[in-house]
Formats: C-alpha cells, sequence, structure tokens
C-alpha cells in the first residue's frame, strides 16, 4: 500500500470524513484521492485556521474532521488552535507538509519550516514525523487514536523524504 | 436596534436550531439571552466563528445560524468566499454590523468607510443577501430565510447597549455539551 493509501485508510479507520485543507503540491498526491473518494467530502479554504474552524465545526455536531496543510500554514493556525481546539479540546488531526528540510530550495520556506515543531511543543501538542513507510500505518492510526483518546489536535508532519517534495 | 435585542429576536426564532457566536459581547448576549446546549460560545479565534458554523452546516443536515461581527468577518473574509464555493443550504449568517471595533475603544471598521458586506457575499456568489436595520425587518427576513433554502446572508446594522457581565468562560463544556446535543440525531457518523 502507498503512503498516500495508509493515511486515507487511517482517516477510514477513525470515520474522518470531512477533511479541510488549503491546497499544497505535495499533499496534493493525498488531497487527489480524497476528493475522488465518495466517502469523503474535501472543503477547500482560503487559509488554515479557517480551515481549523470548519474542523472544529464539523466535530462540534458529530463527524469527525481532520485538516490538511503546508507548515507555513501552520503558522496561519496558530491562534485558531491556541484559542479555540486547545481550550475547547478538539481532536483534530493535522496534516502537514513540512518544509524546509533536506531538498528544500526555498530559503523563505525555511524558518517556518524549520520552527513548526517547536512551536508545536511550546502548545502542548503532539507531532509524529514521517520520513519514510516504515511502520507508517501503524503510526498515522496510532496517532488517530492517541488524538481522540487525547482530546487535541495531533500533528503528522510529511517531510521531502516520504513524498519527493516539490523540486525547484 | 440594540444587539441584545436583536439577539433575543433571533433566539425566539431560531427554536433549538443551533447558533454558534462571535467572541465577546455577542456571546455574552447570547447567554444572557437564553442560555442552552445549543449556543456555541466562542472565547477567541476571532474571525472563525461562521467557519465554524460552515463547518456544521456541511456536517448535519438541521439549520445552522452564526452570528458573527463585522470587524470579525473582516479578519476572514475568505470564509465568505468558502460559504459561496460550498453553498450550504442550511446555514444563515447574522453580521452585527455596528461599524466599529468596540470592546477595543470603539475604533470604525471598515464598514464605517465603505465596505459593503452584503455586496462582498453577493460577490461570492450568496445569492440570498440583506441588510436590515430595525427590528421587524430582521424578524421578517430571518423567519423567511428559516423556511427557505440557503446559504443567507443578512447583515444587521446594530447600536452597542451596556456591556453585560461576561458569560462563565467554559470552553470545553460548550464544545461537549453541544456536542452532545447533536447524538443520534441527523449525523451521518
Amino acid at each position: 500500500m502507498a503512503w498516500t493509501e495508509k493515511i486515507i485508510q487511517a482517516l477510514k479507520n477513525w470515520d474522518t470524513s470531512l477533511i479541510a485543507y488549503v491546497p499544497d503540491i505535495s499533499i496534493h498526491q493525498v488531497t487527489s484521492l480524497i476528493e475522488s473518494d465518495p466517502f469523503f467530502h474535501l472543503v477547500s479554504a482560503t487559509r488554515e485556521e479557517e480551515a481549523i474552524g470548519i474542523a472544529v465545526g464539523s466535530y462540534a455536531v458529530g463527524k469527525n474532521a481532520a485538516v490538511f496543510m503546508q507548515s507555513s500554514g501552520f503558522g496561519n493556525s496558530v491562534n485558531a488552535l491556541a484559542s479555540l481546539c486547545i481550550p475547547a479540546r478538539t481532536p483534530i488531526p493535522m496534516f502537514v507538509n513540512l518544509r524546509g528540510g533536506p531538498g528544500e530550495f526555498n530559503i523563505a520556506q525555511v524558518p517556518m519550516g524549520r520552527t513548526t515543531r517547536p512551536i508545536m511543543d511550546l502548545l502542548g501538542l503532539v507531532h509524529f514525523t514521517l520520513e519514510d513507510e516504515y511502520k507508517m500505518d501503524t503510526l498515522v492510526d496510532g496517532a488517530l487514536k492517541l488524538c481522540h483518546a487525547n482530546r487535541q489536535p495531533v500533528a503528522i508532519c510529511l517531510t521531502q523524504m516520504l513524498h519527493g517534495g516539490k523540486l525547484a | 436596534m440594540l444587539r441584545l435585542e436583536a439577539t433575543r429576536q433571533i433566539l425566539d426564532q431560531a427554536e433549538q436550531r443551533a447558533i454558534v457566536a462571535n467572541l465577546g459581547p455577542t456571546s455574552d448576549e447570547l447567554w444572557h439571552a437564553g442560555h442552552r446546549d445549543r449556543n456555541f460560545y466562542t472565547y477567541g479565534s476571532m474571525g472563525l466563528c461562521s467557519s465554524i458554523a460552515l463547518g456544521m452546516a456541511l456536517s448535519t443536515q438541521e439549520q445552522v445560524i452564526s452570528l458573527d461581527g463585522d470587524g470579525s468577518l473582516l479578519m476572514n473574509l475568505g470564509t465568505i468566499a468558502t460559504i459561496g464555493r460550498e453553498q450550504p443550504k442550511n446555514l444563515i449568517v447574522v453580521v452585527w454590523d455596528n461599524e466599529q471595533w468596540a470592546q477595543t475603544g470603539n475604533q470604525s471598521s471598515h464598514t464605517a468607510y465603505g465596505t459593503d458586506l452584503d455586496q462582498v457575499a453577493r460577490s461570492c456568489g450568496i445569492d440570498n443577501t440583506t441588510v436590515v436595520d430595525n427590528l421587524e425587518e430582521l424578524k421578517s427576513v430571518f423567519g423567511k430565510a428559516l423556511m427557505e433554502d440557503g446559504p443567507w446572508f443578512i447583515v444587521a446594522k446594530i447600536q452597542e447597549g451596556e456591556n453585560l457581565p461576561v458569560a462563565p468562560v467554559e470552553p470545553e463544556f460548550t464544545l461537549y455539551r453541544f456536542r452532545a446535543s447533536f447524538k443520534d440525531e441527523s449525523c451521518t457518523t
């Protein structure tokens, strides 16, 4: 099973059908599958914090939701996480394409990419980073289980080592 | 019209429908007007009130009402475009437009300088839009919105009243109380 399919399967395992996202060329490998799968409702947001709000609304009426974004968009999401998800204890899985690692070509993507996980640590958010597909199905499924058990957002960071990234 | 009396009007007509309230006095006044399980108060995340309501509307068959504010919505105009793109029939956005940021010192907002949120919504593909400035008009158009498919976008020009005591700040309790009211009802999962 390809890494993209493992994410799709984990989302289905946890009955997570509303996916709010801001497009990204690397996560497009997953979101294009989501878009063509009738199990899901893929909602295109204009900004990542909006995607967080949409996901929280979905969870609030009983339907699990996840978000997809790039690390730059995580920067746009910090207040939504800090003042909505965390105090309301909302389990939103976040799939974050982590820029700024090996293979990065764009200096402007490095600072936010490198500070994404430290900011998650400061917020007290659990995060996992995928460099390859080793035990990936177990990890992603377990991350979603933890997300719901802890009733807090969990981030699964996807790297260029995993998905091939955006080439200059 | 005062926002508090307008809130009472909405609450009276909404019956058991879900209401999401913008942070600050909009949430406080909703609590004082009539606390109930299906009030979703917000305490931060300024700008996301109608995004939260949109997420709800996309995941339930029931009607969802957003009580947003001009200053907050100006932080996230993109969500009007997303509502226009998704066209949820069960979403009613009411914008309390006092043309100012009342909580930070009554600074004039952009709607005092010509920004027309009604036209923004219309240009985003939301056909059912209107502007009201008195209780009778609000009652009439909101009643119509409850009966006809949306999305609806109602700009209600309001005045600030006296600040009421801050309602209890309970984000986790608010979410899970609200969520419990949707269990085993129209949700598909």
